[in-house]
């Protein structure tokens, strides 16, 4: 059984390998974006068999799908030029710079990784997850301990989407053409099964792997879905109505809840007792929110148009 | 409650609330921008008054403390860096609020504002943040920031930002596997906690030369500043300003705060002369490329990247034993230059928006309009030269003093032959203006003298930190777990 789940392991890291170097270095960008794909799925394989589902959740999800959905139309704004291009270095910086670089690197990550004792912090988690108002130790650290971190980070979630709009102009939608009148229809079904999935991941970060960033992911796939079904978002009025605050909120959120300790004469982001549960709860649902709704921005290429419509020519 | 503890709330929470209005309503975006600023810097100053008054202290943050938790640390160094960030910020951004509008190159010119805001809450996070991985985060939202404030300027400037995001990504990512590895083998993030714990080591080596060399590029040190000129020569004045005078400085605070704390024990001689001598080699390099340039924005962004070699000077002094003499001079010295080249790249804004483009041939005949933007060039040029009794002067005065402690001789001719170049490019951008038969823009706006008065105010801060030395002595006088 051991030997088996060794090979496994060993055809995991092999394949891993290969697919980066597909990635990086085939000169299709199709089959390189597709590569990468692959790439982020079997890379939360490899999460999972180092027992971290939540990373694998966020790999499968941000990695492989949404990253992989954003890549695939970028893909399509190129595709008017010729696909096969020229190798992105010249061979001779390829080898004479990058190979001995990059082996020097993992030469040294892994000598250092041999030395590592590994010691972490997971049992002072542990201790302290009782005060933390949630059973799950990733939520808590995202959450809680640190989380300022995660305002930061939906902050840059935040701000990628900003300075995408501020560079420019969204083109009109991608609709692929459809083999079948069925795909359209099989998306626009499929939705409520994304809305549901994204709820209960929200729901389960309490307790266990999921929360706001999956649970985002997810739904923020499920609305690039309808958006490849035909749908047309709804943001036209001036300023973009109430779609700015929503991609906002869970920043603004997490922002007034630090602001709320310091204002309570306690340390920021210091939650006051016995409230963190319900406190983490908005945060997750304003957060997931967000992040859907960022992750749909982002793959507008562009900022929406506030004025006109969009089936017109343009 | 008293200002210590809420000051650095209002100086994170702030600027990144404003940000989020301004993004939800554009069309407030100059009021709520100024006014926030406006606040900042009023913050920052008094915290440096507290900091002066009780030293330097942590909070922590959630009410967890380290390794669990994260934490702030607000000392001289970071207060004078918040103080300076909010004057070049509000510099900055009264005198894109006063510039004619700019030719429409991208959908929305507005969204400069929550982007400026965005950038400054991130710097505010960067200087107070006490915990590795919260350094990470923050410099992820600098750089995200600063991307799209160059990108702004479009057409060339797009290119240039995107090597700059490729640049500093990866910067950022092997930064980040330092970090991992010093996690992993301390399993602490916070800089005090690693400063009693780390010890000479296989790892702990591996993790610092991994994050020196991450902040070596976002900070543009040579031979990694590639990426520097195209993008701080090409962006829009106010954002060339803070790039410059700001965010470099916030890499290189990062890597004399690693150095001179949890990296400390690692900080032998041969890194320290290592470190030094790309210093001087960006002083040359750098002050050499600037004399060649044609254009007055290239010829100052070319400038930041010689001036900051003068930063690493710091080590190889500190290293042969003038602790505290190089500390304050190398710090006072980037604090001076911030200020300095946030005036020079806001006065050539002026400059150029009058004559229609920055070719240095072309900046002579009639300065009507934009003759207090020259005088703030001018004033700018004598601190970054070094004239007393600048900030520029009292900087390289203390590094001189720790070069000559120390026998270290080379440095010493590195400070003369860098401050030589100095002048000698400044003079000719300065020379250009005397020049007779120069161009006028052909539908030359009329320039508020708001624009020249912003690089005027910070040529004088640069110009009057000579005066505060006792002050900034005092400021800057621990050195943080320094090996003196």
């Amino acid at each position: 059984m051991a030997l088996v789940v060794l090979a496994f392991d060993l055809l995991l890291a092999a394949a891993l390998i290969w697919l980066a170097w597909q990635a990086t270095r085939a000169a299709d960008l199709f089959h390189a974006v597709v590569s990468f794909i692959v790439f982020g799925l079997l890379m939360a394989l490899a999460w999972v068999r180092l027992e971290a589902p939540d990373v694998a959740l966020a790999e499968a999800a941000i990695g492989a799908g949404a990253t992989g959905a954003l890549l695939l139309s970028a893909l399509d704004r190129l595709a008017r030029r010729p696909r096969r291009h020229a190798p992105l270095y010249e061979p001779g910086t390829a080898w004479g710079f990058w190979l001995p670089a990059g082996s020097a690197l993992l030469a040294m990550l892994t000598l250092a990784a041999w030395n590592l004792p590994a010691p972490g912090l997971g049992n002072e988690i542990l201790a302290s997850l009782s005060a933390s108002g949630v059973e799950h130790a990733v939520t808590a650290v995202l959450l809680n301990f640190r989380a300022l971190d995660t305002l930061l980070e939906i902050g840059v979630l935040l701000l990628a989407a900003v300075v995408i709009w501020a560079l420019g102009q969204a083109p009109p939608p991608l609709v692929p053409s459809m083999p079948s009148p069925a795909l359209p229809a099989l998306g626009r079904l499929l939705f409520p099964i994304f809305v549901l999935v994204a709820a209960y991941l929200l729901w389960r970060g309490s307790h266990g792997p999921g929360g706001a960033f999956p649970a985002g992911a997810v739904f923020g796939a499920g609305g690039i879905l309808m958006l490849l079904a035909g749908a047309r978002p709804w943001i036209r009025s001036s300023e973009h109505g109430p779609w700015r605050l929503i991609l906002s909120l869970g920043m603004a959120v997490l922002l007034a809840a630090g602001v709320a300790g310091t204002l309570s004469g306690q340390d920021f982001f210091q939650y006051p007792k016995g409230t963190a549960a319900s406190f983490i709860l908005v945060l997750e649902v304003a957060a997931g929110l967000s992040i859907a709704l960022l992750i749909f921005a982002l793959y507008l290429r562009g900022k929406p148009r506030e004025h006109g419509s969009w089936g017109a020519a343009e | 409650m008293s200002l210590g503890p809420v000051g650095p709330a209002i100086l994170f929470a702030l600027p990144l609330a404003a940000a989020i209005v301004v993004f939800v309503r554009p069309r407030w975006s100059v009021p709520v921008a100024l006014a926030a600023g406006a606040v900042q810097f009023a913050v920052a100053l008094a915290l440096l008054g507290v900091v002066l008054e009780q030293g330097a202290w942590r909070q922590s943050i959630g009410g967890w403390s380290a390794p669990l938790g994260i934490g702030w640390r607000l000392d001289g160094l970071a207060a004078a860096l918040l103080l300076m960030t909010a004057a070049v910020g509000l510099a900055g951004a009264v005198f894109h609020a006063s510039r004619p509008p700019p030719p429409a190159v991208v959908p929305d010119p507005r969204f400069f504002w929550p982007l400026w805001l965005f950038l400054w809450g991130g710097l505010n996070a960067l200087f107070l943040a006490a915990d590795l991985f919260n350094v990470y985060v923050a410099l992820e939202f600098v750089s995200i920031a600063s991307v799209g404030l160059i990108g702004l300027a479009g057409g060339a400037a797009q290119a240039a930002a995107l090597r700059y995001l490729l640049a500093t990504l990866l910067g950022s990512t092997i930064y980040l596997l330092g970090v991992a590895l010093l996690y992993g083998r301390y399993a602490a993030l916070d800089f005090a906690l690693l400063a009693e714990r780390v010890e000479p080591g296989l790892v702990p080596a591996i993790a610092a030369a991994l994050m020196t060399l991450g902040l070596l590029l976002k900070a543009a040190i040579f031979p990694l500043h590639f990426w520097l000129p195209a993008a701080h020569g090409r962006a829009l004045p106010a954002v060339s300003a803070v790039l410059s005078a700001v965010v470099i400085a916030a890499a290189y605070y990062l890597l004399v705060r690693l150095w001179f704390g949890p990296l400390a024990p690692l900080l032998g001689t041969g890194v320290a002369t290592l470190l030094g001598l790309l210093g001087a080699a960006a002083v040359m390099w750098g002050g050499l490329l600037a004399l060649l340039q044609r254009h007055l924005k290239m010829l100052i962004a070319y400038s930041t990247m010689s001036q900051f070699g003068y930063g690493l000077l710091v080590f190889p002094l500190a290293a042969a034993g003038a602790v505290e003499q190089a500390w304050t001079g190398a710090l006072v010295l980037v604090l001076a230059h911030g200020l300095a080249k946030a005036a020079l790249f806001l006065a050539a804004g002026a400059i150029v928006l009058r004559h229609g483009g920055g070719r240095l041939d072309a900046l002579g005949g009639d300065q009507a309009g934009v003759l207090i933007a020259w005088v703030a060039f001018a004033i700018a040029s004598a601190s970054l030269v070094g004239l007393p009794p600048s900030g520029g002067f009292l900087g390289k005065w203390w590094l001189a003093q720790a070069a000559l402690a120390t026998g270290g001789y080379l440095w010493l001719a590195v400070l003369m032959a860098g401050t030589a170049l100095t002048s000698a490019y400044l003079w000719r951008a300065l020379q250009a203006a005397l020049r007779a038969g120069g161009e006028t823009a052909a539908e030359a706006p009329a320039l508020s003298p708001a624009l020249g008065l912003c690089a005027l105010l910070l040529a004088l801060g640069a110009a009057a930190l000579g005066l505060a030395a006792p002050m900034l002595a005092r400021l800057l006088d621990a050195v943080p777990g320094g090996p003196g």
